[in-house]
C-alpha cells in the first residue's frame, strides 16, 4: 500500500469575490522509500500541493475536494491538535529559502531542538546529543560547537542543511521539499541533492521533490509527475517520461530546458580589430565598518584585476557562483558602482576619465538589462514613459510623434502588442516586463548591453523566448552582449566567449567551446561537473 | 461689509487650495486614481471621507470673516449660527433644560422676593408652561427636523445623480448596490442628524451653556476649526522639512546623512512637551511684547494658534523624515533607479520621476496617521497652559474648563461630554481614513499589482 495516497485534489484561491480553481484532479501515490518529483512552471500548482498535504495553505485557497491520506489516515478532516502531530512528527518540510524558514534571533541548536522537544519528548543531556548528531548527518562541520550560532552565520547551503536536519528530526515518514536548491549555487546544490538523496535512501522515507528544473527533477526522480496550470500532464517512472515523453507540453519543456551541450553553441566570430569595450585590472573594493564605528574600516575587494574585451557583435558570458563579483563587475564597468582603480575604455575613450555631462552622452551606447523584472521598472510609469526615458534623458526624437512611434516599433520589435504602451507594468508578466526592460535599453540605439542575469527569474520557456530574441537582436543589429549568468546551460546557447569568475577575480577565459567543454582549471571543471544533466 | 481675514484662514485656506490641486493632478494619474476610487469605495474610507468632509465645511465656513460696521468681524459659521451665538445665558444650564443651573433671587410678584432657578433667557422661552410643554415640544421639533433632513438626503441624491448623468429611475437601484449602500445610509443618518440639531437648536441649547452662558454646541462647532487648522498648518510645515532632509539623507548618504541624523536625533531625544513648553512661552513673551499693545485681541489669539502650529510642526519632522531616509536608501538601490542612471538621466530626472512618486503613499499615509494625533496634542497642550490662548475656543479649552466643573454637584459633564465626543469623532474618522489610505497604497495588499505571480 502507498504511503501517501492523493486522489481527486482540487484547490480553489478565492480572491476579490472571483474563485479560481489552482489544481484540479491530482493523483498521486508514493510509496515507501520512493522519490516522487512534481515538476512544473511557476503557476502550475506545484508548491500548493505541497502544502495542501500539511494542511499550510494560504487562507485565500481552500482544499474544495478530493482526499489525501497518510499511512491510510486521512488528513484533510484531522482536528488541528491532531495534524499539529502530524506535521513535523511524520512529515518534514523543507522549504525554498532557508533564509527566510530559519529563525534569525534563535540559536540552530535550539531550532533543530524544538521538533525533537515536541514530537520526541528529548530533554537535557539526550537532547543535545542527539541535535548534534543530526547536523554531523547533514554535513555541518564541528556541529558540537556550532549549537548556539545564529543561522546569519552560515552560509545558504549550510543553512538548508540544517533546515534539512530540522525536517529529519523526528525521523518522518515522508519528507516533502519545496524547490529546495532553487535558491544555492549549482556546487551547493549538487551536494544538498546528494544529502537528500542518502538520507531518503538510509532511512527508507519517501520523498515529495517540486522543482521546476528537469535536470534537478531527473537526478531526484524515480517517479515523475509533470504539472501545467493546475493540471496534471502527464505521470509516470523516471526512464519512462525522459525516454518516451508521451504529452506535447513534456516534450515542449524538454526542448526549451537549457542544457550544456556543444550543438547549441554559437558559431564562433572573428575577433579582429579594436574590441568595443576593453576592460583593464579593474579593481572594486567595498569597505565596510567594523564592529565599532571609530574602529578601522574593513576592505572588501569585490572585483580584483579583471581585464576583458568584448568586440562588436559578440556575447561574452561572464560566469561565476554568487560572491564571485559579477555582478559588481558589470555594474563597475557601467559606472553604477564607484570603481577603485583600472581602466575601461569604451569605443577608444576612457569611460572613467569622462566628466559627468560626456559621460551622459556616452551612456548612450552602452545599456543594461537586469534580472528582477519587478524591481527594474518604476511602477507609477507607463510602457511608454518608461521605453522613452532614455530619449528624454539623451534629448533625442524632441517630436512626442516621433517618439510615440519609435515606441511601437520598438514594442513589436520585442514581440509586443504596441498598444499596451499605455499600460502600467504591474499589468504584465515577468517575461512581458523583460521584453520591455529590453526595448528600453534598445531605444537608444546603443552598441553594447550588459545584461545581468535577464532570465534567471523566468520559466524555461519563456527564457527560451527571451533567448531568441537576444540572439535576433544580435544578428539584426550587430549588438554586443557582456552577458552575466549563473547558469552553464543559458551560456552554451549564447556566448562566443566565455569569462569564469571567482572569488572576484577571473579564474580562466577563452572561446565557449573550450571553457565549456575543455576547461583547464581544476575551479571551472568542478563548476561544469556539479550542472546536473538532462540525459 | 467687506471679507476679513486672519493669518491662520489665509494660510488654511490655501492649503486647502493646494489640496484640490492635488486632487486635479490625482485625477489625470490613472494608477493615483485608481488608489483613491478604493478609498472611497471602501465603506470605512468612503464613509469616513464624508465626516471628514462635513468637518472641513465646518471650518471653511468658520475661516471666512465678514466685516460688518462698527462691530468686530464674524465668520459666515458664527453668521449661520447667530440664534446660538447671541442666545447667551447667565451662567451654566444641563443640555434641554429651561432653567438655569444656579439660584438667583427673583421678584416672583411686585415686592416679593424668592431664590429660584430662574428661567433661561433663550432655552425653551418659546413655552408658557415648560415642564408639560418639553417634551413634546422636542419631540415636534425632532420629528420636523428629521423630516427636513430626509427631504435634504432625497435632494442630494438626485444631485448626485444628475452630476453623474444617471436616469434618475435606474439610479434609485443603485444606491442600493451592495458597493454604495452604506455610503448612502451614513450620509443619510448625517443628513439626519444635522436636520434634528439644526432644528433643535433653534429653540434650544441642545448641549447645555458654559461658565458664561455661551452655547457648547456653538464653541463645539467654533473648535472644528481650531483642531483642524492646527492639524493641518503643522502638517503644512512638517512635509517640506521631513521631505527635503529625509531625501537628501538617504540619496546623498555620507556626511550630509550623518548631519541630518544628529540633527533629528538630538532633537527627538529632547522632551517634546518641554520644547514645545519652552517655545510656546517664549512666543508668547514676543507676542505680548510687539503685537499685543497694537492689534486687536483676535489677532493675538490667532497668532498664538499660528505659532503653536509653527511649534509642533518644526518638532514632528523627525518620525517622517527617519522614514524617508529608509524608504530613499532602500530605493536608491532598486534596480529602476540603475537603469535610469544607465541611460544618462541627470539628478534632478531621479530625484523628481523616480524617487518621489515613490515616497507619496509613504508621506500621504504617515501625515494622515499624524494628522490624528496633532489633533488630540492640542487638547494636551491646552489642557497644560501652553496651547491655544483662553479666548480661541476649543476642545482643549473645554477640557480644561472642565477641570473645576466636574468637581461641582451636581456634575457639569456636558462640556467635557461635547469635547470628547467632537475630538473623538474627528479623530476616529481620521484615523478610519488613514488606515484605507495605508491599505489602499501597499502594493503588497494589491491584488493587481501582484499579477500573476501571487500564488506561485
Amino acid at each position: 500500500m502507498a504511503l501517501l495516497e492523493i486522489s481527486g485534489l482540487k484547490l480553489v484561491a478565492h480572491a476579490q469575490g472571483r474563485s479560481v480553481t489552482v489544481v484540479e484532479s491530482l493523483d498521486l501515490g508514493l510509496a515507501q522509500g520512493e522519490t516522487s518529483v512534481l515538476v512544473g512552471e511557476s503557476g502550475s500548482g506545484k508548491s500548493l500541493t505541497a502544502l495542501a498535504i500539511v494542511r499550510l495553505l494560504p487562507s485565500a485557497v481552500e482544499l474544495a475536494e478530493g482526499s489525501i491520506k497518510l499511512g491510510g489516515r486521512e488528513l484533510s478532516s484531522l482536528p488541528e491538535r491532531e495534524m499539529n502531530s502530524v506535521r513535523g512528527a511524520r512529515i518534514g518540510f523543507v522549504f525554498q529559502e532557508p533564509q527566510a524558514a530559519l529563525n534569525p534571533v534563535m540559536g540552530i541548536g535550539n531550532q533543530v531542538g524544538e521538533v525533537l522537544v515536541r514530537h520526541r519528548g528529548l530533554r537535557g543531556r539526550q537532547l543535545r546529543e542527539r541535535v548534534v548528531e543530526l547536523l554531523a548527518a547533514v554535513g555541518i562541520p564541528e556541529p558540537h560547537r556550532r549549537l548556539d550560532d545564529y543561522p546569519h552565520q552560515f552560509s545558504g547551503g549550510m543553512k538548508q542543511r540544517v533546515m534539512i536536519a530540522i525536517a529529519l528530526a523526528a525521523e518522518p515518514d515522508l519528507l516533502i521539499a519545496d524547490e529546495p536548491t532553487t535558491a544555492l549555487d549549482v556546487s551547493t546544490q549538487a551536494q544538498i541533492l546528494d544529502l537528500l538523496r542518502d538520507e531518503q535512501r538510509a532511512r527508507g522515507m519517501a520523498m515529495l521533490f517540486i522543482t521546476h528544473d528537469l535536470a534537478v527533477a531527473h537526478r531526484m526522480a524515480d517517479s515523475l509527475v509533470v504539472m501545467k496550470e493546475g493540471r496534471v500532464v502527464e505521470q509516470g517512472t523516471r526512464d519512462a517520461i525522459f525516454s518516451a515523453p508521451r504529452q506535447n507540453y513534456t516534450r515542449h519543456l524538454f526542448a526549451v530546458s537549457p542544457r550544456l551541450s556543444s550543438a547549441t553553441l554559437p558559431a564562433p566570430r572573428m575577433t579582429a580589430g579594436e574590441p568595443l569595450l576593453a576592460v583593464r585590472e579593474l579593481a572594486v573594493h567595498f569597505s565596510q565598518r567594523g564592529p565599532r564605528w571609530w574602529g578601522r574600516k574593513r576592505i572588501l575587494a569585490a572585483v580584483t584585476e579583471a581585464s576583458l574585451d568584448v568586440h562588436a557583435g559578440e556575447t561574452v558570458a561572464v560566469v561565476g557562483e554568487s560572491g564571485s563579483g559579477k555582478t559588481t563587475l558589470g555594474r563597475a564597468l557601467l559606472r553604477l558602482q564607484p570603481a577603485d582603480s583600472g581602466r575601461v575604455a569604451f569605443l577608444g575613450r576612457d569611460l572613467f576619465g569622462l566628466p559627468p555631462e560626456s559621460l551622459r552622452r556616452a551612456r548612450r551606447e552602452l545599456q543594461v538589462v537586469f534580472q528582477d523584472p519587478f524591481a527594474s521598472m518604476n511602477p507609477r510609469m507607463t510602457v511608454q514613459q518608461i521605453i522613452e526615458e532614455g530619449l528624454v534623458a539623451q534629448d533625442l526624437l524632441l517630436a512626442p510623434g516621433a517618439r510615440r512611434a519609435h515606441v511601437a516599433r520598438l514594442l513589436e520589435k520585442v514581440g509586443l502588442d504596441p498598444a499596451c504602451a499605455t499600460r502600467f507594468p504591474h499589468q504584465f508578466s515577468g517575461g512581458q516586463r523583460q521584453r520591455i526592460s529590453i526595448a528600453r535599453a534598445l531605444a537608444v540605439e546603443p552598441r553594447l548591453i550588459v545584461c545581468d542575469e535577464p532570465t534567471s527569474a523566468l520559466d524555461v520557456s519563456v527564457q527560451a523566448q527571451i533567448l531568441a530574441l537576444l540572439r535576433s537582436l544580435q544578428e539584426e543589429r550587430g549588438l554586443a552582449y557582456l552577458f552575466i549568468t549563473h547558469n552553464l546551460g543559458v551560456v552554451a546557447q549564447l556566448a562566443h566567449r566565455v569569462l569564469v569568475m571567482h572569488q572576484g577575480r577571473i579564474v580562466e577565459s577563452g572561446p565557449a567551446r573550450e571553457v565549456l567543454f575543455h576547461p583547464r582549471q581544476d575551479y571551472t571543471r568542478a563548476l561544469i561537473a556539479a550542472v546536473p544533466s538532462l540525459p | 461689509m467687506g471679507l476679513h481675514f486672519l493669518p491662520t484662514d489665509l494660510l488654511f485656506l490655501g492649503t486647502l487650495m493646494l489640496g484640490l490641486v492635488y486632487c486635479r493632478n490625482v485625477a489625470r494619474d490613472p494608477l493615483a486614481r485608481a488608489r483613491w476610487a478604493k478609498v472611497l469605495r471602501s465603506v470605512g474610507g468612503g464613509v469616513a471621507s464624508l465626516v471628514l468632509a462635513l468637518h472641513v465645511t465646518v471650518a471653511v465656513l468658520d475661516s471666512v470673516r465678514v466685516q460688518s460696521e462698527n462691530e468686530a468681524p464674524l465668520t459666515l459659521l458664527d453668521h449661520l449660527l447667530t440664534p446660538l451665538r447671541t442666545g447667551v445665558e447667565t451662567t451654566y444650564s444641563a443640555p434641554f433644560s429651561t432653567h438655569a443651573y444656579a439660584r438667583e433671587n427673583l421678584e416672583s410678584a411686585p415686592g416679593t422676593w424668592v431664590r429660584d432657578y430662574p428661567r433661561l433667557q433663550f432655552g425653551g422661552r418659546h413655552l408658557v408652561h415648560p415642564e408639560e410643554e418639553a417634551a413634546g415640544d422636542i419631540a415636534r421639533r425632532s420629528l420636523r427636523g428629521a423630516a427636513i433632513g430626509l427631504a435634504s438626503l432625497g435632494l442630494l441624491t438626485l444631485i448626485i445623480n444628475l452630476v453623474r448623468r444617471r436616469p434618475p429611475g435606474r439610479a434609485w437601484r443603485q444606491w442600493f448596490e451592495p458597493a454604495w449602500r452604506w455610503h448612502w445610509f451614513a450620509l443619510g443618518i448625517l443628513c439626519l442628524g444635522v436636520g434634528i440639531v439644526g432644528n433643535l437648536a433653534g429653540g434650544w441649547h441642545v448641549l447645555g451653556t458654559d461658565k458664561v452662558g455661551q452655547d457648547v454646541l456653538y464653541l463645539s462647532l467654533k473648535s472644528v476649526r481650531t483642531g483642524l487648522v492646527l492639524a493641518v498648518l503643522a502638517s503644512l510645515i512638517t512635509l517640506p522639512i521631513a521631505v527635503v532632509l529625509g531625501i537628501l539623507a538617504g540619496y546623498l548618504q555620507g556626511w550630509v546623512d550623518d548631519v541630518i541624523q544628529y540633527l533629528y536625533t538630538t532633537l527627538s531625544s529632547i522632551p517634546g512637551v518641554l520644547l514645545i513648553a519652552a517655545a510656546a512661552l517664549s512666543l508668547d513673551l514676543f507676542l505680548s511684547r510687539e503685537v499685543g499693545a497694537l492689534h486687536s485681541l483676535a489677532l493675538r489669539a490667532d497668532l498664538r494658534l499660528l505659532a503653536l502650529c509653527a511649534v509642533l510642526g518644526l518638532t514632528g519632522w523627525t518620525s517622517l523624515c527617519r522614514l524617508l531616509r529608509a524608504e530613499t536608501m532602500k530605493l536608491r538601490t532598486v534596480e529602476f533607479i540603475a537603469s535610469a542612471q544607465a541611460l544618462g538621466s541627470s539628478p534632478g530626472t531621479l530625484l523628481r520621476r523616480h524617487l518621489l512618486p515613490n515616497l507619496m503613499p509613504l508621506v500621504i499615509i504617515t501625515t494622515v496617521l499624524d494628522f490624528s494625533s496633532l489633533v488630540l496634542a492640542e487638547a494636551v497642550l491646552t489642557y497644560i497652559d501652553i496651547g491655544v490662548d483662553p479666548s480661541t475656543e476649543s476642545w482643549g479649552n473645554m477640557i480644561n474648563g472642565a477641570r473645576l466643573e466636574l468637581a461641582r454637584e451636581p456634575v457639569i459633564w456636558w462640556s467635557l461630554a461635547a469635547a470628547l465626543g467632537g475630538m473623538f469623532g474627528l479623530v476616529l474618522a481620521a484615523n478610519i481614513f488613514a488606515d484605507t489610505v495605508r491599505d489602499a497604497f501597499d502594493p503588497r495588499l494589491d491584488p493587481a499589482a501582484r499579477g500573476t505571480h501571487g500564488l506561485a
